[in-house]
């Protein structure tokens, strides 16, 4: 009964969830480890085939640097090295001299993909955390001053105004300064949670707030209220649902907002400290203009971007399309 | 109606107002209070004398009386960083930045508006599936990305400039000048309005499909009204106030200058002068931009309110 | 049929933008030059004629070279000005310039310059030692505190410049110093016809301001600035009186027209490798974009000249303030062993390679290689010796007491410092191999990314532990360094602004500073700052890690460039610039 693109999303999520949870498992290597001699290494693909088409297991031939300048690398063809599953506390890995990067290397010889991994954990989780954080706040004070109208939703939504319109940049600014100059990797998570998400409520708040105040005025909201119902029982019940298309659509317009915030965030000196890595840090050291040409692959945070939105979207509109259908049902 | 409307529209002129006055005190209160030192200038004395004339040493509130009585007569002070009025910086690049903003909503609305209708009205099909995957992919894709890749793109094939301001001669004709600055123009109009169409088709399909299902729409099916004109006359109309409250905080947000863009792009216009005047602190030109970039996010709140208003008259008592 | 209407549309619309991409797919026309490789690749000879585009980072803010010490205010007078003698800066000796020729009294404290004859402003009014006179006087004037003057000081005093007669210029030093005339090699001479009224009003500060017309503007430099547009570009065309003419005779500059246009440091690689500007004020390329250049390069439209090491390298500076020495982790850091050791632990090869692609070499003070009179290889007493490190931080009293892989102090407190470093910069980098490397010595780093406005405050403060960063000095002479060198000086980071000296070794290098500059002969002079370098790599108040190889790019019209290792490199002597016919 579930359409296959729900179907796809959910394994897709699935996926999602579950490798950025276990990402030091399946990470290959450390990602702050920095392999000498392979900053801008491209990536390795596993071999079945050796040169004299016989069949081995899974292998790698080691990269060696030929001209480090103009980023070239020659294959050590005499010594392949056997891909290792589940040793050293990690799904698969090779041994010393032979990294094995699925997704190359990036300008410190670190691998893209463990570091791909292990910032899925942090990026995915602040915007994750702060797009609930929005969505709610949003919510909330969306109803209310779509439900209570007059001077409150007034003063509400010239508050969101105001906080649409501050550039955060100068209060990120000024916050860092009053912080202590050390912050952990948890500090500055649950801080630009937090900021992120006092930041973007404004988005949805406004599109909530205009539908609850139309669908309060609806018929089948006076004859509830003429039942008896209590006014938040209206609200949550019938009138919230209403908006849930729309806190879906802005939750996917959030999540990569807030992921690439999270990198102007370390920009202005409000962010992870390395060596813990981040897609949107990631994304930036990406872009010093020149090094895109000749490492691509170091874009690929913006290919898990792109996936967990998808993801997220399709069953998120299976999910909708679920309840409406059966709304229409009843 | 005509009254209330009226009533309802001074109003929110006036809250605009409001705002962007309370957004530049903010902003000047902050740049104050970031930290920041010339340690390694070595014409420290002379900068200092340079605030001292400019008045960026006074205390607190003596500076911020100051700036609020000269912003009212449209004194916005003078750059320490660039030595020139604020309001001839801010003119000059909030052009370039409006120029641009407004290519790229023209561009966004027009690819992304139309689509949101045809894959609102089409659940199922390839096609509608096909932009639905695209309008996610472009939305979840940064604007930093698009803007690299775009880069990228330009840099290696040569058939547009690689970022910049468009460099017109003092002697090219009409037609040649306008070609050029849509060659510079054009890369940076793709990186701002890829995402906004995305999200217009994605918003205004949800909105379509929603407002499909009102009973009035229903009702015109009975009645025998052709599809096309349902959608296009009726549900579209529905559809509108969704699509309204986000379209005019995208006019805002185009207006006030995506600095991600401009900064790669070196397209040098609002957004990448804000940027500028924090990293030096430059106080009177923080608070300049920050009214300038509210000014665009205002009047965007503004006219989408205004819009809404004028749409479904229920809305004006919901001041 | 609305729905027609608008599937009509897009797909109109598709076609309308397909349409004009392909009309607007031109390659960009550059300023209407040829770009096609010679064929044997040499250097043509330098002709008259000719325009070549430079860019520059940054906008001046001021055509008043004596107001403004900023890099676009130094570019800008170096086409525009002339001084009385100039540094060649490829082989450091100080040449004849707007002085003909000069002797030097027997106690070295008398200069008496003859001006050159004949030489005229860019406005046609003669240029006589009146002028000259005029400069210094407000040069030195308290009521304007030029930043030039406080590279024109010797010990703090002021030179003393008289003019007995038109054509003649004496200066005398106020105290013995080596480098001499040298110091006229920043003072651009300026038009007393000019200029004098606005000084003797008291508004000096505010003439040739960015708002002045340009053609009030009037020097002796092989350029003339003659547009300013703000936020895109300034233009100098050639000076037609121009004293300087070449071996041959032929009358310099040999450019007609330079553009400089703004543009920022990402947007300047592009602009050079796709052919719209034809070199950089700040020549040098990164790392990262050799490879794109080298394609370039091969392709023929762009030259790439070895411009030797760089002169003023990055450092790893500690807070060694005695207000800070009560902080924790300073109780490390204020033990010259626990220094050491971190030297010894880094492996400088390691940072090379990774960071710069191997186009750098490891330096361990402050003078590099690139500075051929003063550099004396000195090295610590170990290098990436992780044995004599462990010692070296038992004798710090670390060790890894509780098998954690840290080391840690008697008190069972791990060995942990913090660095600061500008957000998102090749410096960013550096630390972030540093730290992994002291990881894995047992020592943890904290890295404090800031932006640079943050990061100087903390500095100005005295609020950190350590700091990686560098800047700009351009001196090769170090007596004319006296503020990182001497204790006393506002860039001795790591404790600036000391009223005595702290500590004897720094005693002991202001001694040996101070007699280097009152001495004239050069092998002693050389022995007494080799001492210097020696006892600041004993002591090492800063870390120096690497210093990366120069390599300058220019597209192939640029003819005859003489680089320079100081920004900028190739401006500086742009009078002898051409471009290829």
């Amino acid at each position: 009964m579930i359409a296959w693109t729900t179907r796809a999303g959910l394994v897709g999520l699935s996926t999602v969830v579950i490798v950025t949870a276990a990402a030091r498992f399946i990470a290959p290597h450390d990602p702050a480890r920095q392999f000498p001699d392979l900053a801008f290494a491209p990536p390795m693909l596993p071999r079945v085939l050796d040169d004299s088409g016989q069949l081995h297991r899974p292998f790698i031939y080691p990269l060696r640097v030929v001209d480090r300048l103009e980023h070239r690398f020659g294959q050590d063809r005499s010594r392949p090295v056997p891909l290792e599953w589940f040793t050293q506390g990690r799904l698969v890995t090779t041994s010393e001299d032979g990294p094995w990067l699925l997704l190359g290397a990036d300008a410190l010889g670190r691998d893209v993909f463990a570091r791909m991994l292990r910032g899925a954990q942090m990026s995915l989780g602040v915007s994750v955390v702060a797009a609930a954080l929005a969505l709610i706040l949003g919510a909330v004070i969306g109803s209310v001053a779509g439900f209570v109208g007059g001077k409150c939703d007034a003063a509400l939504m010239r508050v969101a105004d105001f906080v649409l319109v501050l550039p955060i940049i100068y209060v990120v600014i000024v916050l860092r300064a009053t912080m202590p100059l050390v912050l952990s990797a948890t500090e500055v998570f649950w801080t630009m949670t937090v900021i992120l998400g006092v930041a973007g409520w404004p988005f949805p708040a406004r599109g909530v707030r205009a539908v609850i105040a139309l669908e309060r005025k609806k018929e089948y909201a006076e004859a509830a209220h003429a039942m008896g119902a209590g006014w938040l029982r209206i609200l949550l019940r019938h009138l919230l649902p209403a908006a849930r298309g729309f806190l879906t659509v802005q939750g996917t317009l959030l999540l990569p907002m807030f992921i690439l915030a999270e990198a102007t965030l370390s920009y202005v000196g409000f962010g992870f400290a390395e060596p813990t890595p981040s897609w949107g840090v990631m994304l930036h050291e990406a872009a010093e203009a020149g090094i895109l040409s000749e490492a691509p692959w170091l874009l690929a945070p913006a290919a898990g971007i792109v996936m967990s939105v998808l993801c997220l979207h399709l069953v998120s509109t299976g999910v909708t399309a679920a309840s409406e259908t059966r709304a229409v049902n009843t | 109606m005509r009254n209330g409307f009226r009533r309802y529209f001074f109003r929110r002129v006036g809250f605009a107002l409001l705002l962007i006055f309370a957004v530049s005190s903010a902003s000047l209160l902050l740049a104050r209070l970031a930290p920041s030192d010339d340690v390694f200038a070595a014409d420290r004395v002379i900068l200092a004398a340079e605030r001292h004339r400019l008045g960026l040493d006074k205390p607190l509130f003596e500076q911020y009386m100051d700036w609020l009585g000269r912003s009212l007569r449209f004194d916005f002070g003078e750059s320490l960083r660039f030595r020139r009025p604020v309001a001839a910086l801010i003119r000059e690049r909030a052009g370039r930045t409006a120029l641009l903003g407004f290519s790229a909503l023209a561009l966004a609305t027009l690819v992304g508006i139309p689509l949101g209708v045809l894959t609102g009205s089409r659940p199922g099909g390839v096609l509608t599936s096909a932009v639905r995957l695209a309008s996610i992919a472009v939305l979840s894709l940064p604007s930093l990305v698009t803007s690299l890749v775009l880069l990228l793109i330009a840099a290696r094939t040569g058939w547009f400039p690689a970022g910049g301001l468009p460099s017109v001669s003092a002697d090219a004709g009409t037609l040649e000048s306008i070609l050029t600055v849509g060659r510079y123009l054009f890369l940076p109009t793709l990186a701002l309005a890829l995402p906004m169409a995305a999200a217009l088709e994605r918003l205004q399909s949800r909105a379509i499909r929603e407002s499909l299902t009102e009973p009035c729409i229903v009702a015109a099916f009975a009645r025998g009204v052709p599809r096309q004109r349902v959608v296009w006359r009726h549900a579209f109309r529905l559809a509108l106030k969704t699509v309204l409250a986000i379209y005019g905080i995208m006019i805002g947000t185009a207006l006030s200058g995506s600095f991600v863009v401009e900064i790669v792009m070196a397209w040098r216009g609002l957004g990448d002068l804000m940027y500028q005047a924090l990293q030096s602190r430059d106080l009177y030109l923080v608070a300049g931009c920050a009214a300038a970039g509210s000014c665009g996010l205002a009047f965007g709140i503004l006219l989408s309110d205004l819009a809404l208003a004028a749409v479904d008259p229920r809305v004006e008592d919901v001041v | 049929m609305a729905g027609k209407l608008s599937k009509s549309l897009v797909i109109g619309a598709i076609v309308a933008a397909i349409a004009l991409a392909t009309y607007f797919a031109r390659r960009p026309s550059t300023t209407g030059t040829a770009t096609t490789p010679s064929s044997d690749g040499r250097v043509g000879a330098a002709v008259r004629g000719g325009e070549l585009v430079a860019s520059l980072r940054a906008e001046p803010t001021t055509h008043n070279r004596y107001v403004d010490y900023s890099a676009p205010g130094e570019v800008l007078a170096l086409l525009t000005h002339a001084t009385l003698a100039r540094v060649n800066r490829t082989n450091d000796t100080l040449e004849p310039w707007l002085a003909e020729s000069w002797t030097e009294s027997p106690d070295h404290l008398t200069y008496t310059l003859k001006l050159r004859q004949g030489v005229l402003f860019s406005d046609g009014t003669p240029f006589t030692s009146a002028d000259v006179a005029f400069s210094f006087r407000v040069l030195y004037d308290p009521r304007i505190k030029s930043p030039l003057a406080t590279d024109t000081l010797v010990n703090g005093k002021p030179l003393l410049v008289e003019a007995p007669d038109p054509a003649t210029v004496i200066v005398r030093l106020p105290s013995l110093f080596a480098p001499g005339l040298r110091l006229v090699d920043g003072v651009p001479i300026l038009p007393r016809h000019r200029l004098e009224r606005a000084f003797t009003e008291g508004k000096f500060n505010e003439a040739w301001s960015a708002t002045t017309p340009v053609n009030e503007i009037a020097g002796l430099g092989p350029f003339v600035l003659t547009e300013h547009t703000s936020g895109e570009r300034l233009v100098v065309t050639r000076n037609p009186h121009y004293w300087r003419k070449d071996a041959a005779g032929v009358a310099l500059p040999y450019l007609d027209k330079l553009t400089v246009v703004f543009a920022s440091q990402a947007s300047e690689a592009l602009k050079l490798q796709a052919g719209e500007i034809d070199l950089m004020t700040n020549a040098d390329i990164r790392s990262d974009d050799y490879a794109a250049f080298k394609r370039a390069a091969d392709q023929g439209r762009v030259r790439l000249i070895d411009g030797g090491l760089a002169l003023d390298p990055n450092l790893l500076w500690f807070n060694l303030t005695p207000a800070h020495a009560k902080a924790p982790a300073s109780r490390l850091f204020q033990q010259k062993v626990f220094r050491q050791a971190l030297s010894c632990v880094v492996d400088r090869q390691a940072i090379v390679n990774t960071v710069y692609l191997g186009a750098a070499v490891p330096i361990y003070g402050p003078v590099t290689p690139a500075n051929r009179t003063w550099f004396a290889d000195v090295r610590p007493a170990c290098e990436h010796d992780l044995a004599r490190a462990r010692e070296l931080f038992a004798a710090a009293g670390l060790s890894d007491r509780n098998g954690d892989g840290i080391l840690d102090d008697a008190a069972g407190k791990q060995a942990r410092f913090s660095i600061l470093t500008q957000a998102e910069t090749i410096r960013a980098r550096v630390v972030a191999v540093v730290q992994e490397q002291l990881r894995q010595a047992g020592i943890v780093v904290d890295i404090v990314p800031l932006d640079q406005g943050a990061l100087f405050a903390r500095f100005a403060k005295g609020d950190f532990d350590a700091i990686y960063y560098g800047i700009q000095s351009s001196a090769i002479d170090p007596a004319l360094s006296p503020g990182f060198w001497l204790s006393s000086g506002d860039y001795h980071f790591w404790n600036r602004n000391q009223k005595s000296p702290a500590t004897d070794w720094e005693r002991r290098i202001d001694d040996l500073m101070r007699q280097q500059a009152e001495t004239f002969n050069l092998e002693e002079r050389r022995r007494l700052f080799t001492e210097v370098q020696r006892i600041f790599v004993e002591e090492m108040p800063a870390i120096y890690f690497v210093t990366p190889k120069v390599t300058l790019a220019v597209s192939a019209r640029v003819v005859n460039p003489q680089p320079a290792p100081q920004i900028p490199q190739l401006l500086w002597s742009a009078d002898s610039l051409a471009a290829r016919h």
